[in-house]
């Protein structure tokens, strides 16, 4: 067997232009798919975590409907002590009550109608970002206080700054007349303008006074260790919810279906572009070992006729293939990796990404991701699609007849 | 004036850990409408005078004129131009460019020197039948013997009216019917266009045929015979 | 010329000598130009119903504002120009269709909710051309005059409010004094919109209620200029220009809109960056074959070199059998791309993946649409990168010594 693979390895480098031409096909596809897949996943996670650390949380509970509908009265009665319960059996401090409800905002000379988040000052830091972005004033305190935080835009559309009062009016849960005024105590800037335009925070205890929610709010949000932990955190949510409740666990793709599918459409044009890549890798393979397999029709033709089999020298074929192609994973592999590990640290960015990056909460600059799945998926299905690529050529050596062979000149 | 001067050439390879002296202080002269032989065992040298007096191949030292110009200091390019327009050559295989047929093949030497179309169809068409192979003209060089392929190769030589024809080994490959054939035709060729004709070889059909003999070894000249008296 | 044609019948002849090679390289060129201009009509298709669906919301290829308008969407920023005076001033050659409108930020109030709205008031019959729906397809009907009492909103904003055709809604604003300014309406239509953001975004009154509501005169916040073609907007822009005159802020939609702007040049950025990827996987095997070509003609080389062929020729003729392979490669790939968009030119159905369409602010329908000029890049890119790879090959086969190359074995 050993000198089988002294025999292969000898015969690829024959023609070691030939050889490095091709596997540098291999290597520049593998390198290109190893940086392009781990740049994807990185943008892909950076999307779902930043999408999902607004407001969202990998899962929240809602009456049914609500999610759809956001009506006031779709309420989660006793969601204070709900949230505790949850806090309880999850034993973990990454669980929010919140109360939702669309209100008037005025200010001396401009009115919005704008959302407002009753929030739990105290856990909502937690599973949301926003009160680390609350760059100027601070964030929530008093559960019952009169405050407000709310995003940059939206003060500079009021013309109010961090201190003054503004007055918030719309309508509570049984649809009667609600109306507060209260103090601005800290602006965000999320960088997101539809966020920054049109929310913002006050205390859920106060929120729960002003819209007379009787105790009730809109969502509990939740956060559990990772994406893929989700199921097993629904199932331990369930349990603490109240037996004659109709209220319903919504995981973050539900609460967010374009955010799944996004990222989908976004995958099925990358993974269209990657065949094509592999598909060009692959044509320059076969031709290649058509090459290789042609010229040396003569001698082949030489070693069957001395009663070696073209199984055999099928399997030699292949095995040089399998060489080139190992050689190609292995150098762009490093290569990829080399490349992408620069960028994870510095960062890509490009004319455009400033937009981008704006309308869908990303940062200016995108850091690849590496790990086995980035760094190996792409190359080993170029190695498949080579192999492949071989067995026409490895084939082609069962029809021919040791004379004929040797009679080419 | 001479149609081929030599002066003290030699020329000095390296095989190995070996110098060979391939031209050791040749010198010769060929008068216009000479037909030599050189002949000389492998490595005698032979291959190497001939390159050198087709420009082939530069010398270490010493002077080549063809037709009393001196060539062994000619640019590149300048060479090429020679060798397109005063020398014919016939090489012992691959003579033949495998993807033209054999009026193409004929007709190329003079197509890059630029004859019009129906001018050289005339001339390809009427030296394929001095050479005997009328017929053939749309063959490729794979639908043919060997002996065919050489009579093309002689045809592209001569075609052009150059003044020197230069021919190396060009029997080595064919049997001795057809040799004597090739022979037969290049002597014809020398009595009808006054070319000067060398053909390199050791057969010793070809040293027959020729009218001056002339013999190598270790590139040196060791014997030079005139044959027409003989 | 006479030496021309010897070169390119040689190059020709030489390409079909070892023809599979030569399919094979044909096959790959086709299939690397096919991706190259499928994948760019795909793109420029989205980027084309993504701008146009937008330009149709926002809408207006050219838009004139107040200039504090775009700061502080508001009342006060309104602009005094009436739509009689731009009527009259107006050069209509390149603009298709124009409008004035009255828009500012309101609220709207059911009896059950309330929730933020853009009011528009228009002028039914200029806003025809303009709309993003189809008046006769609105549920209802649509205004049908500048002094219409009625109210047309969206589909799902209906559905939220828990209105419908035929009740009423309140409107609800500030004058320019900063009072309350407000106005109930009786629904009369409801239009559909390619997203459900759209659909919750716009209301419609007639202008001249809209001006009484608001107290404003004659004035009205937005005027917009639509041409043909959103790629050319200049000359709709020195339309604008002399229509409404000086002092007030004029700009075109990608001013208005960066996030489409920046969209523009990615694509266009990417379309190149993707043909030279493509071309560039193309190009080993382009190599490859050049090399094992003349390679494998090293012999014949020398004797043309020794016949007195000069070695740009011997160079040209390389390049010549390169650029054939490559036009050959060029005309299948092109003929390809034409063969698999066109029929797909009426719509590809990508409503699995619909929201997450949304999200990048596309629809769930695909339009590939074939430019002549994207075919055209991609062709001269590889033409000349083809020229130019093919160049090293063709150069080392014209520097052989005749007398080396014609002895090689």
């Amino acid at each position: 067997m050993k000198i089988v693979f002294r025999l292969a390895w000898r015969n690829l480098w024959r023609q070691p232009r030939r050889t490095w031409l091709t596997t540098g096909a291999m290597i520049f596809a593998n390198m290109l798919l190893v940086f392009m897949i781990s740049l994807q996943f990185g943008m892909y996670s950076l999307m779902i975590d930043n999408a999902l650390q607004v407001f969202t949380g990998h899962m929240q509970v809602q009456a049914p409907l609500y999610n759809d509908e956001k009506k006031m009265r779709q309420t989660v009665p006793n969601i204070v002590p709900l949230a505790n319960a949850i806090r309880e059996e999850l034993q973990s401090d990454k669980v929010a009550a919140r109360g939702w409800a669309f209100a008037l905002a005025s200010s001396d000379d401009r009115s919005f109608g704008i959302g407002i988040y009753g929030v739990e000052p105290e856990f909502e830091n937690n599973v949301s970002n926003i009160p680390g972005l609350t760059s100027l004033g601070r964030y929530l305190g008093d559960n019952d206080a009169a405050e407000i935080v709310m995003g940059s835009v939206l003060a500079r559309n009021l013309h109010v700054e961090v201190g003054d009062e503004i007055t918030l009016m719309g309508s509570g849960v049984d649809g009667s007349f609600a109306a507060a005024v209260v103090n601005i105590v800290g602006i965000f800037d999320s960088g997101v303008t539809d966020i920054d335009r049109n929310i913002a925070e006050i205390p859920l205890g106060f929120f729960q006074d002003t819209f007379f929610m009787e105790g009730a709010g809109h969502q509990v949000v939740v956060f559990g260790d990772g994406l893929a932990a989700v199921p097993e955190l629904k199932s331990r949510v369930q349990s603490v919810l109240p037996g004659d409740s109709d209220l319903v666990m919504l995981d973050w793709d539900a609460l967010q279906p374009g955010l799944k599918q996004a990222i989908q459409a976004d995958m099925s044009s990358a993974f269209f572009m990657y065949f094509v890549l592999v598909i060009l890798v692959s044509f320059s393979v076969l031709n290649t070992q058509l090459m290789s397999v042609l010229e040396r029709t003569r001698e082949f033709g030489i070693v069957m006729a001395l009663g070696l089999k073209p199984g055999k020298l099928g399997r030699l074929v292949i095995l040089e293939t399998a060489m080139m192609g190992l050689l190609g994973v292995v150098l762009g592999v490093a290569a990829g990796a080399l490349v992408t590990a620069w960028f994870t640290t510095n960062g890509l960015a490009f004319p455009g990404m400033d937009e981008m990056a704006a309308k869908f909460n990303l940062p200016a600059r995108m850091y690849p991701q590496i790990n086995a799945l980035t760094l190996l998926a792409g190359p080993i299905t170029v190695f498949i699609f080579t192999m492949l690529a071989s067995i026409y050529p490895a084939v082609r050596l069962h029809w021919q007849n040791p004379v004929d062979a040797m009679r080419v000149a | 004036m001479s149609a081929v001067r030599c002066v003290d050439l030699c020329k000095t390879y390296r095989q190995g850990d070996q110098d060979i002296k391939a031209l050791d202080h040749v010198s010769i002269e060929i008068d216009k409408g000479g037909f030599v032989c050189l002949s000389a065992p492998s490595g005698g040298g032979k291959t190497t005078l001939l390159n050198a007096i087709g420009g082939l191949d530069i010398p270490d030292s010493g002077e080549v004129y063809v037709d009393g110009q001196r060539i062994d200091n000619l640019s590149k390019g300048d060479l090429a131009d020679l060798r397109l327009r005063q020398i014919g050559f016939v090489f012992q295989a691959y003579n033949l460019i495998p993807v033209l047929t054999a009026q193409e093949n004929v007709e190329f030497v003079m197509q890059v020197q630029g004859v019009a179309t129906s001018e050289r169809n005339e001339k390809a068409k009427e030296i394929l039948k001095e050479v005997g192979l009328e017929g053939l003209e749309n063959r490729r060089p794979a639908e043919m013997s060997g002996g065919q392929q050489q009579r093309v190769a002689v045809a592209r030589a001569v075609a052009s009216r150059p003044a020197l024809i230069l021919a190396d080994e060009p029997t080595a490959n064919l049997d001795s019917k057809t040799s004597d054939g090739l022979m037969e035709l290049f002597t014809e060729l020398n009595e009808n266009h006054s070319s000067t004709f060398i053909i390199a070889s050791h057969d010793q059909r070809v040293m027959n045929y020729a009218k001056r003999l002339v013999r190598m070894l270790d590139g040196r000249i060791v014997e030079d015979i005139d044959q027409r008296a003989a | 010329m006479r030496l021309l044609r010897i070169l390119f019948r040689l190059a020709w002849r030489n390409l079909w000598r070892n023809h599979r090679r030569t399919i094979i390289m044909l096959g790959a060129i086709g299939v690397g130009v096919w991706a190259m201009i499928f994948m760019t009509a795909l793109t420029r298709g989205m980027v084309d119903q993504m701008i146009v669906d937008s330009i149709g919301v926002l809408p207006g290829h050219v838009q004139v504002h107040h200039p504090d308008y775009q700061d502080d969407p508001s009342i006060s920023n309104r602009m005094l120009i009436s739509a009689d005076d731009i009527s009259e001033r107006l050069d209509t050659g390149a603009v298709k269709a124009w409008a004035s409108r009255v828009r500012v930020p309101a609220i709207i109030t059911s009896e059950r909710e309330s929730r933020g709205v853009t009011l528009l008031g228009v002028d039914p019959e200029a806003e025809r051309e303009i709309s993003f729906f189809d008046y006769d397809e609105v549920d209802g009907r649509f205004l049908t005059d500048v002094n219409d009492k009625g109210i047309v909103i969206g589909k799902k904003l209906a559905k939220t409010l828990e209105t419908e055709v035929g009740k009423r809604v309140v409107l609800m604003s500030q004058d320019p004094d900063n009072e309350i300014a407000d106005r109930g309406f009786r629904v009369v239509g409801l239009y559909t919109a390619k997203t459900k953001a759209v659909e919750e975004a716009y209301a419609y009154v007639g202008r001249r209620t809209a001006q009484t509501m608001l107290r404003i005169g004659d004035a009205t916040s937005e005027v917009v200029f639509l041409g043909d073609d959103y790629r050319n907007v200049d000359p709709i822009y020195d339309v604008a220009v002399s229509a409404v005159g000086e002092g007030l802020s004029i700009r075109p939609w990608y001013d208005i809109d960066t996030y489409l702007g920046a969209m523009l040049g990615v694509m266009d950025g990417f379309v190149l960056v993707w043909v030279v990827v493509i071309f560039l996987a193309l190009s080993f095997g382009l190599v490859n074959t050049l090399v094992m070509a003349v390679f494998e003609r090293v012999r014949e080389i020398g004797l043309m070199l020794a016949l007195g062929m000069k070695p740009g020729s011997i160079l040209g003729q390389i390049v010549i059998e390169s650029m054939l392979l490559i036009t050959f490669g060029l005309a299948i790939g092109n003929a390809l791309a034409w063969a698999t968009v066109v029929p797909l030119e009426s719509g590809i159905d990508v409503s699995i993946v619909g929201d997450g369409m949304e999200m990048w602010g596309m629809s769930s329908m695909l339009y590939p649409k074939l430019y002549v000029s994207d075919m055209v890049l991609a062709s001269s890119v590889v033409l000349l990168l083809g020229f130019l790879a093919s160049l090293s090959p063709a150069w080392r086969a014209s520097r052989y010594e005749p007398v080396e190359a014609i002895t090689k074995v």
